[in-house]
């Protein structure tokens, strides 16, 4: 340090002249290089700190621009997936596969469903869980999504509520929201081989907190067997369809 | 303008300044250490409420863990089971011929003071097929009765509803099924009887069956988890619901031990149909009696501890008398189902030189290898790669989302060439999407034509994580031509119907690699079987008979020592006429021709033709649109022959004979009478007695009293059947993902620490002007 100009000029008042620069510049030109070690440890923390606050912003925000993005794409390839392109991929690099389409009816939300629910395929829409059935299909399927992100609506859906599944296969099903519970992940009692043909949509719970918890918010869902007009008009006029994506 | 405001600062505050200053420095690294502090405490309580899944506590098992027929009680710990005591196991097969058909009775008992629904599973052998169930609960009797799956779901809640005894067997996938069994009342007996029929399996001359018998990993004492779920809104820990959780010690039993409390009787009745040679059970000893030159009867010895191994017996034929053919017949509603099994003679093959091989390796190196899988496949392809003999020639394909065809066209199998392609495969690593259909291609179409006399084989290493198998199945039988596909299962879990279907319909074999410790034995097998195919083109037709549903089809190649093994159905009842195969050995053409009037009579041989036949219209469901129609005819096949299968459950219905009103209710222990048919007479005679010592006697009754109190302990039963159904339920219940992102946390924290940073930059600034001040101070003091 002492080799610096600028600390040389405070520290040693005694060879002012040693600078070329005039006094009243110094505050600017070498503010760092006046700073001694103390200081500029604290200043190193400060920056680190303020640093990591920002990469921590950054990536909070990624998360989320990541999710929102990710269902554009998930859309496109899905609209593909009905028109019978088999092997729609979202981008030409994921490992995953797009599976149905969920649509609150009342609240006017819509995401892209992905098949098996890896932390990965969550980060980019709901997923179905692989060890439950896919939709309409005998048994208990369950579609899980983040509470912060595609499921944000979830909080919102009420008993009564008609959800419609758009299946790759192009069938449209509508399943009628029932009750709503909150269980702990391990213990959700939820059985996918129990009879009729439910879904449930489970997301984390509370719905503000800020920390992963064990708790999971679940709402039941039965198939409306004799599809109705809401069927019907989300088969005929998918313009009235809400087109944003959560 | 601080600056001059410092600079008229007196004297007398240079003090309090020093002692400003350090107050700062000391309140800036308080801050810090409590921020450290608050955020070190979040990932802890995170990491703590992700894991708090209680990790195979001591005794508790899971359906998949189980190696051997056990009944599964739902336990106190949520999604684990506990197994209930097993009484007694006693399993007869029998082998006629081809066809193995084996009967597996096992005593339960509940030994809890409450209701409780079981889960009863049992590993089949490959390619089995179950179709009779038998159960006793206290003292009534329950018979399974096949049913379309819904409609059996159906039968099974109501009765369950109603309070009745009742069982339903379902198919999960090919292979695993579960039995529920409900309203299993306090301190009742079960008894599960399951019927089912298998071929046996030949190689080389040596016929072998198969039962499955190891015991699962039990009461070894894993380390207690405690775990601590921290209240959101108060931030306290609840304390454990269960305090005392780790005196609950587990006992260690020790497999001599439990073979004593656990008897296991085991017999075989073997008739092979030719002149038998040895006979050996490589894992366990065994009796065995002569009954003729053609029959043995061989059972575990008694007392005799079950080796942690499966139970194999395999067996030949003294020296030349090996059968090279073989044809049964079964009739049964006015069909004739026939079972036809070929050896090629084998002698002239092995003189002949080698054929010239082909290679195409194709390796996915997808995301979904990452990790083990890929550095399995890396080393089984080097392996394969390095057993290429001189003359052959070989090319590599790798794929994710691209692909790169390593040489531009197949090239002989040179040292340099060789080494230059394992450099290549071991630099790869596992990443992006998984496009196989364009690799497929290149393997298959662009690679030129066939040299005359070589033979074009594709080796596919993948996991099989893809989703447009249909796809790929129909490039396969579209683009095969002349070449065979191998394909060769990586990591813990393939998608193996994939892969055997491509297999098949390529007209090659499946391997499957689970662990690195399997790479040499396994590539080494197959590559016996690249190197030395018997026959090839091989096809089955008849002659003057009506045949339908000849399967397998396509037929595959045979490898030496491997036989040809076909079930066909014919029409009527007496059908006449020639079975043909022909087939090429090397450039030679072969034939054989049976009568099958002279086929000789056999069981079972429909069952055996309904599981193929289900097995290829499960597997043809690529090429059928409508699924509804497929389920129909698995239906209708699985209903005819009551078989299990993905549509078509067993569920037990209440046979018990009634008794008539004035007689007294007797012990519930031992059963009036049996129904017409049952054969459960060993079941319930004492255990089987080995003239044990009263002294002995005596302490190993005591142990199996500790082990079902130990169990009982652990057990959820209910007071009622109702609400034990309901616990049942709930130990099926789907694990729910975590569905929280960190995003918000991310965000919160990173405003928070960014705001104390400003603030912390703002107080140095002060400081450090402060400082400044003084320091001119001192300068102007000086002067």
């Amino acid at each position: 340090m002492s080799d610096k100009p600028g600390n040389d000029a405070i520290l040693e008042h005694d060879k002012p002249g040693s600078d070329k620069q005039e006094p009243i510049k110094e505050g600017r030109a070498g503010f760092l290089a006046r700073l001694n070690a103390l200081e500029t440890v604290v200043l190193a923390g400060i920056l680190l700190i303020a640093l990591a606050g920002v990469m921590l912003v950054g990536k909070g925000f990624y998360m989320k621009a990541k999710a929102e993005f990710s269902q554009v794409l998930l859309k496109r390839s899905f609209e593909a997936q009905l028109q019978g392109e088999t092997n729609a991929k979202p981008w030409p690099w994921a490992d995953f596969s797009t599976e149905a389409e969920i649509t609150a009816l009342r609240i006017g939300k819509t995401a892209v469903v992905l098949a098996g629910a890896s932390g990965e395929a969550l980060a980019f829409g709901p997923a179905r869980l692989s060890n439950t059935p896919v939709p309409g299909e005998l048994g208990t399927s369950v579609i899980a999504a983040h509470r912060d992100t595609h499921f944000r609506w979830l909080k919102d859906v009420k008993q009564g509520d008609l959800l419609v599944i758009t299946r790759k296969d192009g069938t449209n099903l509508t399943f009628r929201a029932g009750t709503s519970r909150i269980a702990r992940w391990d213990e959700s009692g939820i059985n996918a081989n129990a009879p009729g043909r439910n879904l449930v949509l489970a997301t984390c719970w509370p719905f503000d907190a800020i920390e992963q918890g064990p708790l999971r918010y679940i709402v039941n869902a039965e198939l409306v067997e004799d599809a109705g007009p809401s069927t019907l008009a989300a088969q005929g006029e998918p313009g009235k369809l809400p087109v944003k994506s959560f | 303008m601080l600056l001059n405001t410092e600079n008229t600062a007196k004297p007398p505050r240079r003090i309090t300044g020093r002692q400003i200053e350090y107050l700062i420095l000391t309140a800036l690294v308080a801050l810090t250490l409590s921020l450290l502090f608050v955020m070190g405490f979040f990932s802890h309580a995170m990491a703590e409420t992700n894991d708090s899944k209680p990790q195979r506590f001591a005794g508790y098992v899971r359906p998949n863990d189980m190696g051997a027929g056990a009944l599964l009680f739902p336990s106190k710990e949520p999604g684990s089971f506990v197994e209930a005591p097993r009484l007694a196991t006693d399993v007869v097969i029998d082998v006629n011929g081809p066809i193995i058909r084996t009967r597996v009775t096992q005593r339960f008992q509940n030994p809890s003071k409450g209701w409780v629904e079981g889960t009863y599973v049992f590993p089949l052998p490959e390619n089995s097929a179950v179709d009779t169930l038998k159960m006793q609960i206290g003292d009534r009797f329950i018979e399974g009765e096949i049913k379309a799956r819904e409609e059996a779901r159906r039968v099974y809640e109501e009765a369950k509803a109603e309070g009745k005894k009742t069982a339903l067997l379902e198919q999960q996938r090919p292979n695993i099924f579960t039995n529920q069994v409900a309203n299993i009342g306090p301190g009742e007996t079960i008894v599960v009887q399951i019927e089912y029929q298998s071929s046996v399996h030949q190689s080389g001359g040596e016929f072998s069956l198969r039962f499955p018998m190891v015991v699962a990993p039990r009461y070894n004492p894993d380390p207690i988890v405690q775990t601590v779920d921290l209240d959101v809104k108060t931030g306290y820990a609840v304390n454990d619901p269960v305090p005392d959780r780790d005196k609950i010690a587990a006992p260690v039993l020790d497999p001599t031990e439990n073979a004593k409390i656990n008897p296991v009787t085991l017999t075989v009745n073997l008739n092979a149909g030719f002149p038998l040679g040895t006979v050996t059970a490589p894992f366990h000893q065994t009796d065995m009696q002569t009954v003729d030159d053609m029959a043995r009867r061989i059972s575990l010895k008694g007392g005799s501890v079950p080796a942690d191994k499966d139970f194999e017996l395999s067996w030949n034929a003294i020296a030349g008398k090996t059968p090279n053919a073989g044809l049964f017949r079964e009739t049964q509603n006015g069909k004739t189902y026939l079972l036809g099994f070929v050896t090629p003679p084998a002698a002239s093959a092995a003189t002949e030189t080698p054929a010239k091989r082909e290679v195409v390796f194709v390796i996915d190196n997808s995301g979904s290898m990452a990790g083990p899988s890929i550095e399995q496949a890396r080393d089984s392809l080097a392996l394969a790669i390095s057993k290429l003999k001189a003359e052959d020639k070989f090319n590599v394909v790798r794929f994710d989302d691209t692909m790169d065809v390593h040489f531009p066209s197949l090239v002989p199998a040179t040292p340099d060439n060789r080494e230059n392609a394992i450099a290549f495969v071991r630099g790869l690593t596992a990443d992006g999407g998984t496009e196989m259909l364009p690799a497929l291609e290149a393997a298959l179409r662009t690679q030129g034509p066939v040299e005359p006399g070589a033979l074009r084989q594709v080796v596919f290493l993948t996991d099989g994580a893809i989703g447009n198998e249909a796809q790929l199945f129909e490039e396969i039988s579209k683009n095969r031509g002349e070449a065979r596909v191998f394909t060769i299962g990586i990591g813990s879990a393939p998608n193996t119907h994939f892969m055997t279907k491509a297999a098949e319909i390529g007209r090659g074999t499946f391997t499957l690699i689970g662990s690195e410790d399997q790479v040499a034995a396994r590539m080494g097998e197959l590559f016996t079987k690249l190197e030395n195919p018997v026959m090839t083109d091989i096809a089955v037709s008849f002659d003057g008979a009506n045949a339908q549903d000849i399967t397998p089809n396509p037929m595959p190649d045979l490898y030496r020592g491997e036989p040809v093994v076909l079930t066909a159905a014919l029409d009527g009842a007496s059908a006449a006429g020639k079975l043909q195969i022909i087939g090429k050995t090397g450039n030679q053409p072969w034939r054989i021709e049976m009568d099958v009037a002279k086929a000789s009579e056999g069981k079972g041989i429909a069952k055996l033709w309904a599981r193929r036949k289900i097995d290829d219209l499960e597997a043809n469901a690529y090429a059928v649109n409508d699924a509804a129609a497929l389920d129909k005819q698995i239906e209708t096949v699985a209903l005819a022959n009551h078989l299990v299968s993905r549509v078509t459950s067993l569920v037990a219905v209440d046979v018990t004979p009634s008794r008539p009103a004035g007689e007294p209710v007797v012990s519930t222990d031992m059963p009036l009478n049996l129904p017409e048919g049952w054969d459960f007479e060993k079941m319930f005679g004492e255990n089987p007695q080995q003239a044990i010592p009263e002294g002995q006697r005596k302490a190993s009754l005591e142990r199996s009293e500790q082990q079902a109190s130990l169990i009982a302990d652990r057990m959820a039963a209910a007071p009622t059947a109702r609400a034990a159904s309901v616990i049942a339920d709930a130990g099926k219940q789907v694990d729910l993902p975590q569905t929280a992102t960190l995003a918000d946390r991310n965000i919160l924290i990173g405003l928070l620490l960014l705001a104390f940073a400003l603030m912390a930059a703002t107080t140095f600034s002060l400081w450090r002007w402060q400082l400044r001040g003084l320091v001119l101070e001192a300068r102007d003091r000086v002067r």
